[in-house]
């Protein structure tokens, strides 16, 4: 159990988190999903006591981390990958790790056998690739077999067996009952792996719900219409909440009013409709809604490649 | 790199049990400390430089001594050699003649320890272990500190065993129980110790290898050159020297003492008092700051 009461943390004038308070419940996966500079990270180190904040207060367990006899064995968290000495082997990092604890060697063996380092324990972290560094803070998160676990961005870098591996074990961290916090900025990992969603966008929570009633929630109905007349038709549609986009002059997308409802208007004023496409909305969309005015470093289309694109005949749309 | 991951199902894996396992005290921190230390292969170089060196030193001024010593012996070019400092006074500084290049290594090897933790990001899974990051601190430092002493006292005893029968060939001999000497020697592991958490405590401070080295070395044993160079002239400059660290570390290992310089006992009071400021200054500082 996490629980974050309006913390808050300021660096200078930047406002890095701005007062969130969620709580992570034991026995499922609660996905922390943002764009990059949205605050993941800055709150998970919070949480485990490496930053202070500037306000609010966060607990693990009952307690602020630090207050913790053993808090290795409360918490795991894999923070950022290779937080570890590049001249040390795995083996000895481990080691080092668990002597704080008094946890065995044995103990030892079992996580890296766990996670499958077994090959390059004793090799020096400074060699490993990313997917590796991101099996040793695994391996370094359930050390102490902890009751809760955190782990920031753990797939990064990871091979397709490795991303599969850590959706199970967070799934089966999780069905034992303890708490898995786990962030990410990529929507399709969180929609196979977390039961729970927690959005955050400019150090805000935009969302903290179900991952079933997010995409619920945000999905309203959105039709792609290709009519003669687009304005009529927008215009007669107009007293229903609709919203509009018109994408190419013959080519609008509506949202608000179902297909049938649109061609019952099409129909009475008379307007040509040659497509009717019900969009339905996937995760990713109901993710970028919520964080589009949210994003921190926003991307733009470079102007050739814009060009390009509009040669290209448009996609099919609607999974 | 693909590899194989053994999928343990939840029921293999250990059981959980709610405040199961032991957690943190000084003593778990310190053997962690320990393993960190030792599983660097720096740590070992280092100690291996250092106690050739310290030895090398003493060993080549042994020899040279005796040279100094047959100068001296000799009536007609003693004459000539008015002022110079006596032979059997030098062969009695031999064991921590190298204490300098000590200081410059375990120095080095201080800063590195804790700044690579910096550098490599290891400090955030220290800390996540060790939260009230005190006593992680405080194991790193008694552990160089001890390492340090170990080095320091042990090179200026190898020293002392090697540099007798050279210093012997010249009737330069002297026993340990002679005044001074024992001290001497135990000193020079000190020097080193109390050197070796100033310099742990300024990388700690500054986080940075680079930045680390460079200004314990330049307070050690830059500024005494300075002030030598620019400040003798100056009486306040001369009189503040003597504050200095390195002043107290000289104090701490001379086997004379001028009238009016402090003996060694101030010396130490000087260069601890500085190791423990910073020390001190460094606990706070770390326990406030983000990681």
């Amino acid at each position: 159990m996490i629980e974050a009461q309006a913390l808050s943390k300021r660096y200078g004038a930047k406002t890095a988190v701005d007062a969130v308070s969620f709580t992570v419940h034991p026995g499922k996966v609660t996905g922390f999903l943002g764009p990059n500079g949205a605050g993941k990270s800055t709150t998970m180190r919070m949480i485990v006591g490496l930053d202070n904040p500037s306000g609010g207060r966060v607990t693990v367990n009952g307690k602020p981390y630090a207050q913790h006899r053993a808090p290795l064995r409360e918490v795991g968290a894999l923070l950022d990958a290779k937080a570890v000495h590049t001249k040390r082997s795995a083996y000895n990092h481990l080691r080092a790790m668990a002597a704080t604890h008094g946890i065995p060697d044995s103990r030892v063996r079992d996580v890296i056998e766990l996670t499958g380092l077994g090959p390059v324990a004793k090799k020096r972290v400074g060699g490993f690739s990313l997917g590796m560094g991101q099996r040793l803070g695994i391996a370094a998160a359930l050390l102490g077999d902890p009751h809760t676990v955190i782990l920031d961005e753990p797939v990064n870098g990871l091979d397709p067996e490795g991303v599969q591996w850590v959706r199970h074990l967070a799934k089966g961290l999780a069905s034992e009952g303890r708490t898995v916090f786990l962030s990410s900025h990529l929507m399709s990992e969180m929609a196979l792996t977390a039961d729970h969603l927690i959005v955050i966008g400019r150090g805000r929570i935009i969302a903290d719900a179900p991952i079933q009633s997010i995409i619920d929630g945000q999905g309203r109905a959105r039709v792609r219409v290709r009519a003669d007349r687009p304005q009529d038709l927008l215009g007669s549609l107009a007293g229903e909440g609709v919203s509009s986009q018109i994408l190419e002059p013959e080519l609008i997308e509506i949202t608000g009013v179902d297909a049938r409802r649109i061609a019952e208007v099409a129909l009475r004023e008379r307007v040509l409709v040659y497509e009717l496409t019900p969009l339905q909305v996937s995760l990713e969309d109901a993710y970028m809604q919520l964080t589009q005015t949210e994003v921190e470093y926003q991307s733009h289309d470079l102007p050739n490649v814009q060009d390009a694109a509009e040669q290209v005949p448009a996609p099919v749309e609607g999974r | 790199m693909a590899t194989p991951t053994s999928q343990v199902p939840a029921a293999q894996r250990p059981r959980r049990q709610r405040e199961s396992g032991p957690g943190v005290n000084f003593g778990r921190v310190l053997k962690s400390e320990w393993i960190k230390v030792t599983t660097i292969p720096s740590t070992v170089i280092l100690i291996a430089t250092t106690v050739i060196v310290m030895v090398g030193i003493a060993a080549l001024l042994a020899w040279q001594t005796t040279f100094l010593f047959d100068a001296q012996s000799n009536p007609e070019m003693a004459a000539q050699m008015q002022g110079a400092p006596d032979a059997a006074e030098i062969s009695r500084d031999i064991p921590g003649s190298g204490l300098i290049f000590g200081q410059l290594l375990m120095a080095s090897l201080a800063v590195v320890l804790i700044a690579s933790e910096w550098g490599t990001g290891m400090i955030r899974s220290t800390m996540v272990a060790v939260p009230n990051r005190t006593s992680a601190l405080l194991a790193k430092q008694l552990i160089m500190a001890v390492i340090s002493f170990l080095v320091g006292a042990g090179s200026a005893l190898i020293s002392y065993f090697i540099a007798q029968p050279i210093l012997g060939s010249a009737d330069l001999g002297f026993s340990l129980d002679a005044d001074g000497a024992l001290l001497h020697i135990i000193n020079t592991g000190s020097v080193l110790a109390l050197v070796s958490v100033f310099a742990m405590s300024v990388g700690t401070l500054i986080r940075n290898t680079a930045g680390g080295v460079v200004t314990s070395i330049g307070v050690l044993l830059v500024l005494p050159i300075l002030v030598a160079i620019f400040g003798g002239s100056t009486e306040w400059v001369a009189d503040a020297a003597r504050f200095l660290p390195s002043s107290g570390g000289e104090q701490m290992v001379a086997t004379t003492i001028q009238d009016g310089d402090f003996n060694q006992w101030q010396g130490a009071l000087i260069l601890g008092g500085w190791s423990l400021l910073l020390l001190a200054v460094s606990l706070v500082v770390t326990k406030k700051r983000d990681v």
